[in-house]
């Protein structure tokens, strides 16, 4: 088992149930974070958007107060810096100089002023491409620019327009470290928790299967083991303490069952063995002839009835899966051969043939007992319904691990109307002599051994009974 | 032969001791485990028939017990079930050997027969049988009746043997299945009967006394005289 516990583990129930709660759980966070993430995002833009707002205010006072002469440029360029300085800085390293850039254009449109890296004509150009206009702050692309700037604006009473324009970069770096940090705490955690609960589920698993392990070998042979227990006091140990209730109670059924036969097949038995002992010593000592004959016939009487018992008894435990099984290793190929050396003679002169087909030592576990009997039952049922000039076939083989025994006959076959129903109990052919318990018999053994029986007719109109029986693990020899 | 039968069924154990003791035995009989241990304790017995049901033990523990305070006597068990206990394949491979309910009173001499000669086997296993005219040469499997070679097949010599072997007692059709073939099966047919009709064809020629005898109701038995 052991060894094959490392494949089915990928297909296993703890495989599947770790998978998809772990994926539930990434999907959910994943969610969470796009929230917080997108929140973030519009705080930060926000809090840039006042700042700009209220900075092109003030450049835009202080242009308008101030005269148009040659210092004008100059005052206005310094508190342009100023303020450029003052600009929000997520991290204090980003330089100034290329972060904010202040622009003022004519009336017509010309650059007038510039403070900031380069020459300011890519802006300018941008922002009559793109149309910034006074009011809310917008996003502006610059040609040669990765970053994106945000700009507010503002017209001057002269006619003149003041741009403010603040770069992108240190929120855009800020998201993007937010990013990288949840991805990674995100990836640590979602394969943590993939982990734990697969060993989890696993271990829980491992249990069950150790019970289904326990519970097949009930099933198939020992109904005094009991499946394993924890202490843990979960569903699955409980489960494991109900099946072991059960097993209890049916261990105790199939008990009194046995002591139930046992003493009912004593009680017949005892009165049988009297009176047949009775017959037998008053046959030796009185008499020949014509006085004996009645007391033969008694005698044969009695065996018939002993007979009966004994099949309706067998039957009947094998039923209820209470047949003591003394399971060894035989060769059925052999005990066949055995069987059909016993029955050639009779059925040769009722004209019948019998003929094996398989010749290799097919092995198998069961009574030996049990299997001589059933063999038994199939070939005096086969005398007793066979006209002359028939054939049985038998054939041997190994099929899917298990001993497939096929008999056919060229016989009249089955009756339809008893066909369906050929191995309950007491269930017989037209004019047939038995008790009809033969077949009962045989199924039961088979079942009894973890085999089947089934019955047909072929299409030549005979019998055929297939009976299948389980292999020997090891083969003796 | 002193014999001891433990069976507490009266009726069983009455004419049991009528039968055993016309067969020759000297019969103790005891209803129940603890007198069977006193009898068994007092007495030395060659044989003891045990019944598995006895009302105040179980019969095997009773042997086993029987066995612990020394005695070797062979044992018959008698038992009502059909399905052999485990416990009496073990007795059985010790030597001991069982008999289910109901039986025929031939087989279970037969069986008493068989217990004692494997007690005391004397001396050593013999390689000709001959009964009347009938010469076994168990090493050359061979058979001959008045001097003539008779053809027989492995199994008929085996049949054969058999019968010679309990020549003159009768033996039952399930005791031929079980030393024969081999197995403990009661067939609704003629098998065994058809096997013997073709031995005898074979060994009862045409104007030969016939050695073969049929026992309706019973069995059969090779005749020695």
């Amino acid at each position: 088992m052991s060894s094959g516990s490392v494949k089915p583990s990928v297909r296993s129930a703890a495989w599947r149930i770790s998978l998809w709660s772990t994926l539930v759980f990434a999907c959910g966070t994943l969610l969470v974070f796009i929230f917080l993430h997108r929140f973030v995002a519009g705080d930060i833009q926000r809090r840039s958007d006042a700042w700009l707002s209220g900075e092109v205010e003030v450049l835009g006072d202080v242009a308008e107060r101030t005269p148009k002469d040659a210092l004008y440029s100059r005052v206005v360029g310094e508190i342009a810096e100023l303020a450029a300085k003052e600009a929000p800085k997520v991290q204090s390293d980003s330089s100034a100089s290329d972060s904010v850039f202040f622009l003022q254009t004519g009336s017509d449109g010309s650059l007038q002023l510039w403070v900031g890296a380069g020459d300011g004509l890519a802006q300018l150009r941008s922002i009559r491409d793109s149309g910034v206009s006074s009011g809310q702050p917008a996003d502006l692309h610059v040609n040669g620019i990765a970053i994106p700037f945000r700009v507010a604006s503002i017209r001057v009473k002269d006619g003149t327009h003041i741009y403010l324009g603040l770069s992108e970069r240190d929120q855009l770096r800020v998201l993007g470290e937010l990013r990288l940090r949840f991805i990674l705490i995100w990836l640590l955690v979602v394969s943590f928790g993939f982990a734990i609960v697969f060993f989890a589920t696993r271990r829980m698993l491992s249990h069950v299967r150790r019970m289904t392990e326990a519970a097949s070998v009930i099933g198939s042979s020992d109904l005094k083991a009991r499946v394993p227990t924890t202490e843990r006091n979960d569903e699955v140990s409980l489960l494991a303490l109900t099946l072991n209730r059960m097993l209890d109670r049916i261990e105790t059924s199939v008990d009194q069952l046995h002591t139930i036969t046992g003493s009912l097949a004593h009680d017949l038995r005892s009165p049988l063995t009297a009176i047949r002992g009775r017959l037998e010593m008053s046959l030796s000592a009185s008499t020949q002839g014509e006085q004996a004959e009645p007391i033969i016939s008694a005698i044969e009487e009695v065996d018939r009835l002993t007979d009966f018992l004994n099949k309706s008894l067998d039957v009947a435990e094998a039923k209820a899966d209470a047949l003591r099984l003394n399971r060894v290793p035989f060769d059925l190929d052999q005990l066949l051969e055995v069987m059909i050396d016993l029955y050639e003679p009779s059925m040769a002169e009722k004209g019948v043939k019998i003929e094996l087909h398989g010749g290799e030592p097919l092995f198998i576990e069961a009574d030996q007992a049990l299997i001589h009997r059933m063999i038994a039952n199939l070939f005096d049922n086969e005398m007793k319904h066979l006209p002359s000039a028939c054939t049985v076939d038998l054939r041997l083989m190994a099929q899917d691990g298990m001993a497939l025994f096929v008999l056919e006959d060229d016989g009249p076959g089955f009756d339809a109307e008893v066909l369906p129903h050929l191995f309950g109990r007491r269930v017989k052919g037209k004019g047939s002599t038995g008790h009809g318990l033969g077949l009962a018999f045989v199924d039961a053994v088979a079942r009894a051994h973890g085999g089947t029986a089934t019955a047909s007719n072929c299409e030549n109109g005979g019998a055929r009974i297939a009976i299948t029986l389980p292999l020997a693990s090891q083969n003796p020899s | 032969m002193r014999l001891l039968l433990v069976e507490d069924e009266a009726e069983i154990s009455d004419f049991l001791r009528t039968s055993l003791a016309e067969a020759g035995y000297l019969v103790d009989v005891a209803a129940d485990g603890k007198t069977a241990e006193w009898l068994a304790t007092e007495e030395e017995f060659d044989i003891l028939i045990v019944d598995l049901g006895l009302p105040d033990q179980d019969g095997i523990s009773l042997i086993l017990r029987l066995r612990q305070m020394g005695v070797r006597a062979p044992v018959l068990i008698l038992s009502a079930r059909r399905s052999v206990d485990d416990r009496v394949r073990g007795l059985e491979q010790g030597g001991d050997d069982y008999l289910t309910k109901p039986f025929a009173l031939a087989e279970l001499l037969a069986r008493l027969r068989n217990l004692l000669k494997r007690n005391n086997p004397a001396g050593g296993e013999a390689t000709r049988l001959q009964i009347l005219d009938l010469e076994l040469d168990l090493l050359r499997r061979e058979a001959k009746r008045s001097g003539q070679l008779l053809q027989l097949t492995t199994q008929e010599f085996v049949l054969l043997e058999f019968l010679c072997r309990n020549a003159g007692r009768v033996v039952t059709r399930s005791m031929i299945l079980e030393k024969v073939w081999g197995m403990r099966i009661l067939p609704e047919t003629n098998v065994v009967d058809v096997h013997i009709y073709r031995l005898r064809g074979k060994v009862d020629g045409p104007g030969q006394q016939p050695m073969i005898r049929t026992i309706r109701g019973v069995g059969y038995v090779l005749r020695e005289r």
